[in-house]
């Protein structure tokens, strides 16, 4: 494994300098590395980058998010997806391209206040997110408790190739539904779901800390290799 | 003879070059995306920033950056005698001042089409509570997890009985004969905020603002032990692995 | 980072969960109906105002000043000092704030806490007139709400309460020829009375007390009451389109007494504490 240096950064201070590339949150002023979050600075052969601690949700195309219906019109919802901006799902991607308003209203399929899981389909810097929720597990969450964290966090609560997600539903027994927007839902039994919150408001508190699965292991009585 | 300095000692026991004392705090409201509170002097001052957020009105908003909104505030309470709520011309320039320091720490072109908005309450006033204001405001953005060039430190210099001070306090700004509040991103240099209320030389200009600076690099200082204070707390030290 | 709505919706899922705890006495974050969240208050927070306190009930913080002016007082009412309490939601204090002039939810909370302080008879506003018809004090009472999380009139209450309990003001001295002199020592406002303020939110068939926000975004009728030292009513304000029953209101007003007293407890302690 290639060596990476880390180091707790603030904006605008330097993180090193000479020849890198640069990943994320990151900016360049001669050959000298600045910070623009706070966070973790990563750096090493691959570039450097600051892993933010703190900061808002920016949509990616491909992401799963769990979002709160707050409006409807004639041709799509108003999805909030604990973002800058408010997302849109249009009821053709739900009820096919032969989609007309005449066929029924909106609000039979989704009302003002439903959650639901969602995919972005599609968003860049000029326009605001649209939504999808054809694929097998989207759609509307009827059941379970919903928990909020930083959505910079999120990377961390899913850990190395899943590894911390597996860590807390083996734990726990519950069923984590994590979106890329900071809202988790968890199903499974009231003793399990309240470790479970107990779990991820650890991952939250102490994302920058370093041997966290095995520390969440540990809470949960779960065995490396487990899950 | 002067009545504010006595054998180099000013009216609160200072020396000319000495800061008030000072606390900064981040992450003291609940609802806000970022906030921070300071205390310099009799200054009590809390911030809160919402966003990046959409625009309302939607044509306000800009296609290749985020607007920046600032409003300064005092509580009734806040002042001698009782201030009215309404915001007073003061409040509305000093609130275009703040926002035209924190602005060039921004990296605007991030969000697109949204809006920042920074309140700021100053709970109880007293001499220089646009740059402790700007200092904290800085430190709520950061809390925000807006992207940002560099923190923005704040700190007024001035001349008080014939002397370049630092730090004045209301009495001082009042009676004094300078007042000069500077902003600055202090690891870039770049001076974002400099106003000036009184006669100077070049020579004592000169004097002033590297005082002021100096004042800011202590208070960058500050700011950056109260995020290491919020964040990495747990942490067992700075380096890690 | 909600995405800017003008009012907060609550999840279906979270809702359903609520009605279904509360038909079993319980709440979501873990209170029985009528607990209140924890209360936090510390007094003298703002040297530059007479009094001043800070109350935070939950996540709902309020900071209130007492300032105390000279001024005429009403044309009504020669023989009587002047009270005024107004109250601010800053933009600070929530995604849904709007900087500018209060809205009517602001001004009913200024009332309705104005209401509860002046109907109590707390202050004897008589002993405030200087010179009969000219000279009065003034006492303003602003409260700047800092974080919004529910029950902001009884957060705003006990903060004003608070506040004017512990206010120190310059003795004046009226001369002959009527010229108004303060003298360097402080003494406190006339106080014989602690009014306190218990308010009560029905969700669906279930009153509870001290709503939080999620509580607050779907109740169908609030009511306060506000209550004096020997547990007599002295103030009350229905708020919302819902409606309450007969024995819901009776029911209200028992509780009241009951809490009033409890925090008129906490109030004392911490007042008391500072002397």
């Amino acid at each position: 494994m290639p060596e990476v240096k880390r180091k707790y950064v603030i904006p605008g201070e330097l993180i090193t300098e000479g020849n890198y590339r640069i990943i994320t949150n990151v900016i360049k002023r001669g050959n000298k590395f600045y910070s623009t979050r706070i966070g973790l600075a990563e750096y090493g052969q691959e570039g450097v980058r600051v892993i933010p601690l703190t900061g808002p949700y920016i949509p990616k195309v491909d992401d799963l998010v769990i979002g709160k219906i707050v409006d409807y019109s004639a041709f799509a919802w108003e999805v909030d997806i604990n973002s800058c901006f408010l997302a849109y799902l249009p009821a053709r991607n739900v009820y096919g391209k032969s989609f007309s308003p005449r066929q029924e209203p909106l609000v039979k399929k989704f009302g003002i206040g439903d959650l639901i899981a969602a995919v972005v389909t599609a968003f860049d810097r000029t326009r605001d997110p649209i939504l999808s929720v054809s694929s097998p597990g989207l759609g509307k969450i009827t059941k379970g408790e919903v928990v909020k964290i930083s959505p910079t966090k999120v990377p961390r609560l899913i850990g190395k190739k899943g590894s911390m997600i597996k860590t807390i539903e083996s734990g726990t027994g519950c069923k984590l539904t994590i979106g890329q927007n900071g809202i988790i839902v968890l199903t499974g039994q009231p003793e399990g779901v309240i470790k479970a919150v107990k779990a991820i408001r650890l991952v939250e508190e102490e994302a920058h800390l370093a041997d966290l699965t095995q520390k969440i292991q540990a809470m949960l009585g779960v065995k490396e290799g487990d899950g | 003879m002067g009545k504010l300095i006595n054998d180099g000692i000013r009216v609160d026991g200072r020396r000319a070059d000495e800061l008030r004392p000072y606390r900064l705090e981040v992450g003291v409201l609940k609802n806000a995306d970022g906030s921070a509170y300071i205390e310099l002097g009799k200054n009590k001052i809390i911030v809160a920033v919402y966003g990046p957020k959409e625009v309302h009105p939607k044509h306000l908003s800009l296609p290749d950056r985020c607007i920046i909104r600032c409003r300064y505030h005092m509580s009734p309470f806040s002042t001698d005698v009782r201030k009215t709520p309404a915001p007073s011309r003061r409040e509305i320039e000093i609130s275009k001042v703040i926002r035209e320091a924190l602005e060039p720490a921004i990296l605007v072109g991030e969000y697109p089409r949204t809006a920042i908005d920074i309140f700021l309450e100053v709970l109880q006033s007293d001499g220089g509570s646009r740059c402790a204001g700007i200092t904290a405001a800085s430190l709520a953005l950061a809390d925000a997890g807006i992207s940002m060039y560099d923190l923005v430190a704040a700190c007024a210099a001035g001349k008080v009985d014939g002397t370049i001070v630092l730090d004045l306090s209301d009495v001082e700004d009042k009676e004094g004969e300078a007042d000069m509040p500077v902003a600055v991103m202090p690891n870039l240099g770049v001076i974002t905020l400099l106003q000036l209320d009184g006669i100077l030389t070049h020579e004592e200009f000169k004097r002033g603002l590297d005082l002021a600076l100096e004042g800011c690099r202590r208070l960058h200082e500050a700011q950056r032990k109260a995020l290491m204070e919020r964040y990495f707390k747990t942490a067992p030290n700075q380096e890690v692995e | 980072m909600a995405a800017a709505k003008k009012s907060f919706v609550m999840e279906h899922l979270r809702k359903a969960h609520m009605i279904e705890l509360l038909a079993k006495g319980k709440r979501l974050d873990g209170r029985a109906l009528l607990d209140y969240r924890p209360i936090d208050i510390k007094c003298n927070v703002i040297q530059k105002a007479n009094g001043s306190a800070q109350v935070s009930l939950g996540n709902t913080q309020v900071i209130a000043g007492v300032k105390i002016e000279v001024g005429p007082p009403f044309p009504d009412t020669p023989d009587k000092g002047l009270l005024v309490v107004n109250a601010e939601i800053l933009p600070l204090a929530s995604p849904y704030a709007e900087p500018g002039p209060p809205d009517e939810e602001a001004i009913e909370l200024s009332r309705v806490v104005d209401r509860g302080v002046r109907e109590s008879g707390m202050i004897d506003l008589s002993k405030l007139v200087l010179t009969p018809g000219q000279k009065v004090r003034a006492v303003f009472v602003d409260v700047s709400v800092l974080n919004v999380d529910g029950n902001l009139i009884d957060a705003t209450s006990y903060a004003v309460v608070s506040a004017l309990m512990t206010t120190k003001m310059p003795e004046l001295e009226v001369s002959e020829n009527l010229q108004i002199k303060e003298k360097p020592n402080t003494i406190p406002l006339p106080v014989s009375n602690i009014p306190v303020s218990v308010t009560f939110a029905r969700i669906g068939e279930s009153l509870i007390i001290d709503p939080d926000s999620e509580e607050e975004s779907v109740m169908d009728a609030r009511i306060t009451l506000t209550t004096v030292d020997d547990g007599h009513l002295c103030a009350g304000q229905k708020g919302l389109a819902g409606g309450l029953t007969y024995e819901q209101i009776m029911f209200a007003a028992e509780t009241a007494k009951i809490k009033g007293q409890e925090i008129r407890e906490i109030i004392k302690k911490v007042v008391g504490s500072i002397g």
